[in-house]
């Protein structure tokens, strides 16, 4: 009897547990000021200081606080006057000279001028700088690396030397590397500059809780006019799950990174709104062309027909991506689609392996994986459809997963000691120049460990073209060079394309003309809520 | 007995050495650089060889190791390369996420768990002994990132009951709201603990009871709460300690994934992100801190058994 009565009493303790979560329960969720948005994004950001910054959370996070001379246009990679209200480039496309918008001041209160621009730039560029210790730089050189010297003309005129002609150069002052950082706050805060941004733009920061959230709040002083939207609130949630269900409770209001196989049924939902729109991206395969067996064009080729990539587009990344005939994303001003066309056919793969003349020996080889990685979207799954089609025609595959930190490494190496014959990898543009995607990943000079040409493809001609294209500025003539390279490349076929990823988000309906940007960052000062 | 915790305190000495070499080698040792995962993709050779100089990576592995321990020893924990933050104030507040949720988990583990382990075996092969060691099997085998992902589901979306996930309503931080936020995270992870508990507590009583000294104590005439309480669970609680603190050690290290699920900001998403950047400084701190809290939760156990077992004692 007297267990029945210690029964007894566990069974009432456990309804009495639940009783107090239920009415925990009623009080329900602390409602929020009408006008906030709370964005779900994949992690915690590294850095809110722009020029720090080399991942998309935390550029989501921190780019609506800045803005740089020249803006991308809302929606393209088209530019517009930012900070500088007007420029002028000199016959011989060395010298820059930037107008500065007057009265401009940053949410220190302190004022925007032409010494501001030199101190951003001169930190990042010279080791030399008072300020050059207080953060590390890793796009410096992508935006800064061909700027000689910094000339403050007078207040609101500054002027920037090249040490060389570089066409894409009025891009890169777009970019958010290029974005203005307070000088007064870098001096106050040095280090750590990376979790006090003062910047210029529509909103301005108010908190960081580590792991939890970023709070930025309007900016009624923006130059551009004050948002509708009072306040954001960014919050990491890294179980793409998790982020899923928030948004469909009702507890964040606008997310990335969407699990595929859930995108029908939020694409269905009444109260969602879910945007899709190819961004700047390319998931390819590089083959490393230094050494057998895709030195010799027919291999890759081969490979190229071998891969189905219509499958790979629809099957396992679900429409999340678009499949690709090139490297340059389409809507990227220079894009052509006139190019050989590598749709799925094994019969011509076969036929071209069956020239190379390579036998079982050199068609074996390791294919070199990341588990995950930024961009890489599915890396193991599309691994093995393409692992799989290879085999189908002749190849002995063998796949080998690295951790990404440890990949990354990997392509580093120079030529000789490279071992990579083929692997995985993806590329976001910066900049809206197709410079930043041809030059950069397939022109002869720039092979490891000096540039990203992880393949070691070599042509001289394309080399000339893409040369030529980076000195000189008109816009016409640089898209006939560059669609005669993208010809030439295709057809040599080092790296193989498969997609172009999908930018999605989905967003609770109240939140209204929100649009997607193609360099990936959001912007949220157009927005109101309903 | 307090010579006893003295002595074993110095023995914390060689073990924290042995930790941070073993972190320090296993670190440095595997591929992957951190100046290059930090710079991006996009920087060039010569911005990672200054980064190299200023982190002082470039220097012999030993010279690193001793730079390292004598910063640390000088109470300063370096910077964490990847969140541009010092590494102290950085693991404290992440840590002590990890703990409150680490102890409710606990609490909830062991009250529950004994609680079934206790009417399993006074009831044994009675209904309720058959329906909790049901459970408690189910407990046991549920991964729990399926579990978190179903509760968040039911509790949170179909019933609206409970937050999904984080520590506080967004943009409302502070302790206020704790409780609400901590139920789900804090069952999913004590789930497979309690589990454990009360299967180890049910077969402990259950040697316990068929004991002499037990009969006597019924034969004396006491009732059977007593005989229960004092008698049969105090001597089957020894065996029950000790798989407490191993699983106490289990929870935090299991935090990593209910913190992950859970959005939950504590110290095992804040080490997973750092050894996927190859944050030296952040990790080497992060071990560091953890082992030195996990060797005072064993000695906490061993002075515990003392006080449950007279027949135990350190002196």
């Amino acid at each position: 009897m007297k267990g029945m009565k210690t029964v007894k009493r566990i069974a009432f303790i456990l309804i009495l547990g639940l009783a107090v979560l239920a009415i925990a329960g009623c009080n329900g969720e602390a409602v929020d000021s009408e006008n906030t948005i709370v964005i779900g994004i994949e992690a915690e950001p590294t850095s809110l200081d722009p020029t720090q910054i080399v991942d998309y959370n935390s550029s989501r996070a921190a780019m609506e606080m800045y803005d740089s001379l020249i803006r991308f246009k809302d929606g393209s990679t088209d530019l517009e006057p930012g900070l500088a209200t007007e420029w002028d480039v000199s016959e011989d496309g060395l010298e820059y000279t930037f107008k500065l918008r007057e009265g401009v001041k940053f949410h220190d209160e302190t004022l925007f001028d032409a010494e501001a621009v030199k101190f951003n730039i001169d930190r990042q560029i010279d080791p030399d700088h008072e300020y050059h210790d207080t953060g590390e730089f890793g796009y410096a050189d992508t935006t800064f690396g061909m700027v000689e010297e910094v000339i403050v003309l007078d207040e609101n005129t500054v002027k920037i030397i090249l040490d060389e002609p570089f066409a894409p150069f009025l891009g890169n002052m777009a970019m958010h590397s290029a974005s203005m950082v307070s000088p007064a706050a870098i001096k106050e805060f040095g280090k750590d500059i990376s979790q006090n941004p003062v910047g210029t733009g529509p909103f301005k920061f108010v908190s960081w809780d580590p792991g939890q959230e970023v709070i930025l709040e309007k900016n009624e002083a923006c130059w551009r006019g004050a948002p509708q939207v009072e306040k954001l609130i960014f919050r990491p949630i890294k179980e793409n799950q998790t982020r899923l269900t928030e948004l469909e409770a009702g507890s964040l209001d606008f997310i990335v990174g969407i699990p595929p196989d859930d995108l029908q049924r939020i694409r269905d939902t009444e109260e969602l709104l879910v945007l899709e729109q190819p961004g700047m991206h390319t998931w390819y395969l590089a083959l490393n062309c230094y050494r057998p067996p895709f030195d010799k064009k027919e291999v890759r080729q081969a490979a190229n027909y071998a891969i189905n990539k219509e499958a790979i587009v629809n099957d396992i990344l679900k429409g999340t991506g678009i499949r690709a005939v090139n490297l340059l994303p389409p809507l990227l001003w220079g894009y052509t689609d006139d190019v050989r066309d590598y749709s799925y056919d094994p019969d011509k793969a076969r036929e071209l392996l069956e020239e190379s003349g390579y036998g079982e020996a050199e068609l074996t080889i390791d294919f070199h994986v990341p588990e995950s990685g930024s961009g890489m979207q599915q890396p193991v799954a599309m691994a093995t459809a393409i692992q799989s089609d290879l085999e189908a025609v002749g190849f002995k595959i063998k796949i080998q997963q690295l951790e990404w930190g440890t990949f990354l490494d990997k392509t580093e190496d120079p030529p000789e000691t490279n071992e990579f014959i083929m692997h995985e990898l993806s590329w976001m543009g910066d900049n809206g120049d197709p410079d930043n995607f041809l030059y950069t990943l397939l022109c002869g000079t720039q092979w490891p460990p000096k540039g990203f040409n992880g393949g070691f493809y070599k042509n001289d001609h394309v080399d000339s073209l893409l040369l030529e294209a980076r000195k000189i500025t008109d816009p016409a003539r640089r898209i006939e060079l560059y669609e005669e390279a993208q010809q030439l490349i295709v057809e040599d076929s080092p790296l193989i394309v498969v997609d172009h990823e999908t930018q999605i988000v989905a967003m609770k309906k109240k939140i209204q003309g929100f649009e997607l940007h193609p360099t990936g960052v959001f912007r949220f000062d157009k927005v109101t809520i309903q | 007995m307090l010579k006893y915790s003295l002595k074993r305190l110095l023995a914390l000495i060689p073990v924290l050495i042995g930790v941070s070499i073993l972190v320090f080698l296993i670190l440095h040792l595997t591929p992957g650089d951190p100046a290059r995962i930090m710079l991006g993709p996009k920087a060039t050779e010569q911005a990672i060889e200054a980064l190299h100089r200023q982190l002082g990576l470039d220097l012999p592995l030993h010279i690193q190791y001793f730079q390292w321990v004598t910063n640390i020893l000088k109470g300063d924990w370096g910077r964490s390369i990847q969140l541009k933050r010092e590494v102290l104030p950085l693991v404290l507040t992440r840590f002590k996420a990890t703990a409150i949720l680490t102890v409710f988990a606990a609490f909830i583990a062991i009250t529950f768990g004994l609680l079934a382990g206790i009417v399993s075996a006074t009831k044994q092969y009675s209904l309720w002994d058959r329906l909790l060691m049901f459970l408690a099997l189910m407990g046991f085998c549920l991964p729990v990132f399926w579990l978190g992902l179903v509760l968040q589901v039911l509790f949170g979306l179909k019933l609206g009951w409970l937050p999904i996930s984080g520590m506080h309503p967004p943009g409302q931080a502070g302790m206020g709201s704790i409780f609400r936020y901590i139920i789900l995270p804090g069952f999913s992870l004590a789930v497979g603990t309690m589990a454990e508990i009360a299967r180890m507590t049910r077969s402990s009583m259950l040697e316990v009871i068929r004991q002499d000294y037990i009969r006597t104590a019924r034969a004396k005439g006491l009732s059977e709460r007593v005989v229960t309480y004092s008698h049969a669970l105090r001597n089957a609680l020894i065996p029950v300690v000790t798989v407490v603190g191993m699983q106490i050690g289990f929870l935090l290290s299991g935090a990593v994934l209910v913190e992950i699920i859970f959005a939950w900001p504590g110290i095992g998403t804040l080490m997973v992100n750092g050894i996927l950047a190859r944050d030296f400084p952040l990790v080497q701190g992060a071990i560091l801190f953890v082992a030195t809290i996990y060797v005072f939760v064993n000695l906490i156990v061993d002075l515990v058994y003392a006080l449950l077992d007279p027949r135990i004692s350190y002196n």
